[in-house]
Parts: structure tokens; C-alpha cells; sequence
């Protein structure tokens, strides 16, 4: 991976890092996407596997289901009134 | 040694409660098996959670500073079940930060050995299996992806059960990668995983993924042939490979039958399991903005983007690598090539595996090395700890049920074997444990909690 990719994944992900992290991760990070070519030495013919085992779909009715403790997961955020408070868009 | 019927029967008081969980704390210092101890509890069977499970009202963080405060409003379906059949909560296990590492050292406070408190206890479920090594009466809830179970269980001479994927409900658990994730139990007993087993599985409303075990799992014949992957032993520490022929001979002693079979397509399991643990954790982090979970940064004067870039600052390392390779596998330029592919091979692999297992157990020693010191762990490279997984991953990669149970001690330390079978075999698993139990005992270093 090249250098302007990297800053340009890291910007992608919203992450910040020092000079000395920057670099001891692209090199962990070069490692590991070199090692991932070992997946070239098998064939790629089967379907996707999306999930381990077949499971059946399962499907619900699409109904609400009151949550009645509503003080306990606003609890976990800083909120004015009956709103969630987050940053500026 | 009481079963969990006994202990039931026991109804041990409110002092016991009280002289365990005050032991604990004082190991804990030590271990750090808990990132936090219910000192509350006064009945029941002590069950301990991993922090990646939600219990309600509990701090519920993964090991992770960005969850610092969370505390659910609700009990994942596995807490509710268990709690409802009168186990006692005795607090939160500690472990990778959401599930990253197969040592147990990316936690704030890493974990340590029992057996050796200079050595790993292995992960990512730490402190689960630190918490079935000391504590005599007990069970721990657990979480595996890659190996998350089946690896700390040997290293801290324990019995880990991984279910099939999607036969324990997922609700309430901190999601790191959907189609690997699966929650089993770690125990000193199998009788007594095989006790909480009954209780947790079956389908959930809340967990569309989560299907009830086909009609007679239960009472399937017992295994009788046992099918060793000849090569990949070759990478296994001499010291562990001679342990498990030794283990070999003993249970063939036992009336097992013994095959020795290879499977190459098995050898890119790791990369094939890390491309698509990697791409599913990367998406799964995106939900912690700083201000949803616990953790608020409360500057709101900042844009969405510096807030959000700052609360992942509280990211440990080896989340923040995953975050950069998963994003990138995702990638649209290079998705067909890493994250595609990986899950065309992931179905090879496991109809190759799953064919296998419905003719025999496949037995492989759980890990390929002792555990570790701490300080030679901290020496590896990222790669070089992913490669760790090598014998846990292949089972995790295509959801099959396997058990991982002490078979022998090397210089004082734990070694352990594991047996996979094929779908919903997990009864055949705890049945040939039981049965290896029968004639092995195994060794703890501390028993807090006798009754």
C-alpha cells in the first residue's frame, strides 16, 4: 500500500495518529496485506459464504416493541429535554 | 467437587457469597481475571460474564476505553436466561478490547496465567477462563470469533464449549465480527456446560440469526472415531505435539478409533478468517461516535468529524489496525479481490471441514504452543500473533460446534486438546469430554468458592 493511500484510509476512518504510530503501523499493516495473498493459492469458484452455516430465513412481524425503560438508555447520553444531544453536522 | 445440582442443593448463605467475592478481589489484583466484581450478590450459582455481554445496569465496556461508562439498559438473552434459572451474577470478565488478541494483553489491564502470573492467560476471553481456573463453583459466559474460548480455556487448563453458529442467541452481545460471532461457555466440569448449555440455546425473537437445535441434538450416538489433520500439526511446538499423541494413545486406549487425515485447503484458513473478521469488526466500530455509548465527549461546539475523530482516539492499537485493513478490504477497488474471495474459500473450507466431522470428531491440539510469558507475547509482531490462531480458527471461520478440554501438563502449564464436530454435535462434544474426565483429573491452582 502506498503512502497516499494509507493517509487517505486514515482519513477515511476518522483516525488520527502520531508520527511514530503512522509508521509503525503502515509497516504491521503491509505485513499483514502481503500475507493475505496466501488466499491467490486457492480457487475462488464456490459461493460467497456470507454466513457459516445455512441458516433459514427468519422473518418477524414488523411490529413495535415498547421499550419501557427509556430513562436507562438516556442515561447513557447527554440530552436536553427528551433529545439526544450530539455534535454539529 | 459439587456439580451444579449439588451446589443447588447446598443453598449456601449470604456469607458465601461474601467470603468469595472478597477472595476474588484479592486475586483479582493479581490475575485481572474481572474488570468488575458484584459484591452484591447473594445466591445462586456464580456466573461470571464477559464484558463484550451486556448486563443491565452493569459498566458493560469489551475492555475498551471507548465504552468507558456504558452501562446497558437491558441483559443480552444468554444473561436474562440464566439469571431466570437462579445462576448469580458475579461480575464481568476481562478480555481483549472487543475481542482483539489471543493473549488477553489489549486490555488496560492485562490478564495474567494462574498457573504462572508471569505467563498469558490467552483470549480473548481472558478473564472467563482466569475466572473457571480459580473459582470451583462456577461458569463463565463467553464469546468466540476466532478462537476466543477454546484458546484461553487451554492455557488456563479449563473445558470451553463454542456452539454452532447461531444455536445461542447474539442479542446483547458487542458485535465484532456478525457471521463469526458466537457465544459458549467456559466451565472446570463439562457436566456443568452442558448444564448452562440447556439453558442459553434455542431461537430468540431478538436475534434473527438464532435457530433452535434440530429434534434429538440431545441424544445423538456418542463419537467414536476421531480424525487427526495431519498437516497442521507441522507447525505445533515440539513440547505440545508429543503431549497430544500422548493424548492420541490414551484415547485410543479408550475404545476411540483413530484416523490421520490432511486437508490443505485448511492452511489459508487465517487469512481467510482475518480478511473477513477485519472487514465485519471495521463496520462494526463505526457506531462508537462519542456520544451514544457511555463514553460522551461533551464538547458539542466541534464539528461531526473532529467529534467523532476524537472519540476514536480512545481506540487501543490492534482496534485501530483492524479499522484501517477492514476499511480497506472493503474498499470498492479491492473488495472482489480480498473480501469476496475470502468468502467464496470460507465455503470450501467448510464443506471440507463439515464433511469431515460428520464422519468423526477432528481433534487437534487447541493451541500450538505453551502459553507464553507476557513478555515474549509483547514481542510478537501483529502477524505473528494472528498466526497463534491457527488451530482454533478453522472451526470459528465455518461456525462448527468444538470443545476444548485439559489433556495434559508441560512443565507445570496446562495443555489442551479440541475436538470439532459437525453441526449441532455439541451434546457428542460434552459426552466425550465427560468421558475423558472420567479418567484424567484435572489440576487447578486455586479453588476460591469450596463449599
Amino acid at each position: 500500500m502506498d503512502y497516499k493511500e494509507f493517509e487517505r484510509l486514515l482519513k477515511v476512518c476518522r483516525l488520527r495518529l502520531g508520527e511514530d504510530e503512522k509508521e509503525k503501523m503502515k509497516k504491521d499493516i503491509d505485513e499483514i496485506l502481503s500475507y493475505f495473498n496466501e488466499i491467490d493459492k486457492v480457487k475462488g469458484d464456490a459461493e460467497p459464504a456470507y454466513q457459516p452455516i445455512d441458516l433459514p430465513e427468519q422473518l418477524r412481524e414488523d411490529s413495535v416493541i415498547p421499550f419501557e425503560d427509556v430513562d436507562a438508555i438516556l442515561s447513557n447520553t447527554k440530552t436536553y429535554r427528551f433529545y439526544v444531544i450530539g455534535p454539529k453536522i | 467437587m459439587t456439580g451444579i445440582k449439588e451446589f443447588i442443593m447446598k443453598n449456601p448463605d449470604g456469607k458465601y457469597y461474601k467470603k468469595l467475592t472478597e477472595e476474588l478481589a484479592r486475586l483479582n489484583s493479581e490475575l485481572n481475571a474481572f474488570n468488575n466484581i458484584n459484591f452484591s450478590v447473594s445466591s445462586g450459582y456464580p456466573l461470571s460474564v464477559k464484558d463484550n455481554i451486556c448486563v443491565k445496569g452493569v459498566e458493560t465496556t469489551a475492555s475498551s476505553g471507548v465504552l468507558k461508562g456504558y452501562k446497558p439498559p437491558f441483559n443480552a438473552t444468554a444473561v436474562e436466561r440464566l439469571l431466570g434459572k437462579g445462576f448469580g451474577f458475579i461480575g464481568k470478565t476481562n478480555m481483549d478490547e472487543f475481542g482483539f488478541g489471543s493473549f488477553g494483553l489489549n486490555s488496560a489491564n492485562p490478564s495474567r496465567n494462574p498457573f504462572d502470573k508471569e505467563r498469558v492467560a490467552g483470549g480473548s476471553s481472558s478473564g472467563a477462563a482466569i475466572a473457571a481456573s480459580i473459582i470451583e463453583n462456577h461458569i463463565a459466559l463467553a464469546e468466540s470469533t476466532g478462537g476466543s474460548i477454546a484458546a484461553p480455556a487451554s492455557f488456563c487448563g479449563v473445558v470451553g464449549l463454542t456452539p454452532t453458529y447461531g444455536v445461542v442467541s447474539r442479542y446483547g452481545l458487542i458485535d465484532y465480527g456478525n457471521s463469526l460471532d458466537k457465544i459458549g461457555l467456559i466451565g472446570r466440569r463439562a457436566q456443568d456446560i452442558k448444564y448452562a448449555f440447556d439453558i442459553i440455546r434455542g431461537s430468540d425473537r431478538y436475534d434473527a440469526t438464532c435457530i433452535d437445535m434440530p429434534k434429538g441434538s440431545e441424544t445423538q450416538n456418542p463419537i467414536r472415531k476421531l480424525i487427526v489433520l495431519e498437516n497442521l500439526l507441522e507447525h505445533v511446538e515440539e513440547n505440545v505435539r508429543d503431549s497430544f499423541e500422548n493424548t492420541i494413545s490414551k484415547l485410543s486406549g479408550l475404545g476411540f478409533e483413530i484416523e490421520n487425515k490432511k486437508a490443505e485447503e485448511l492452511e489459508s484458513s487465517i487469512a481467510v478468517y482475518y480478511i473477513i473478521a477485519m472487514a465485519e469488526a471495521s463496520t462494526n466500530l463505526a457506531k462508537y461516535t462519542g456520544f451514544k455509548y457511555g463514553n460522551s465527549l461533551g464538547d458539542f461546539s466541534k464539528d461531526y468529524n473532529e467529534f467523532f475523530t476524537e472519540a476514536r482516539d480512545k481506540f487501543g492499537e490492534e482496534a485501530k489496525r483492524r479499522i484501517v485493513l477492514g476499511t480497506y478490504i472493503r474498499s470498492a477497488s479491492v473488495r472482489e479481490r480480498y473480501y469476496y474471495k475470502a468468502l467464496q474459500i470460507r465455503r470450501r473450507i467448510g464443506q471440507r471441514l463439515s464433511g469431515m466431522a460428520k464422519d468423526g470428531g477432528i481433534i487437534l491440539p487447541t493451541m500450538p504452543m505453551l502459553p507464553p510469558k507476557l513478555s515474549e507475547a509483547k514481542e510478537l509482531s501483529p502477524l505473528q500473533s494472528y498466526m497463534v490462531d491457527m488451530l482454533t480458527v478453522p472451526a470459528n471461520l465455518t461456525g462448527l460446534p468444538h470443545i476444548s478440554f485439559p489433556t495434559d501438563y508441560k512443565n507445570g502449564l496446562p495443555v489442551g486438546t479440541q475436538v470439532i464436530g459437525a453441526p449441532y454435535e455439541e451434546y457428542r462434544l460434552l459426552d466425550l469430554a465427560e468421558t475423558w474426565e472420567k479418567g484424567f483429573r484435572y489440576r487447578f491452582a486455586y479453588n476460591l468458592g469450596s463449599l
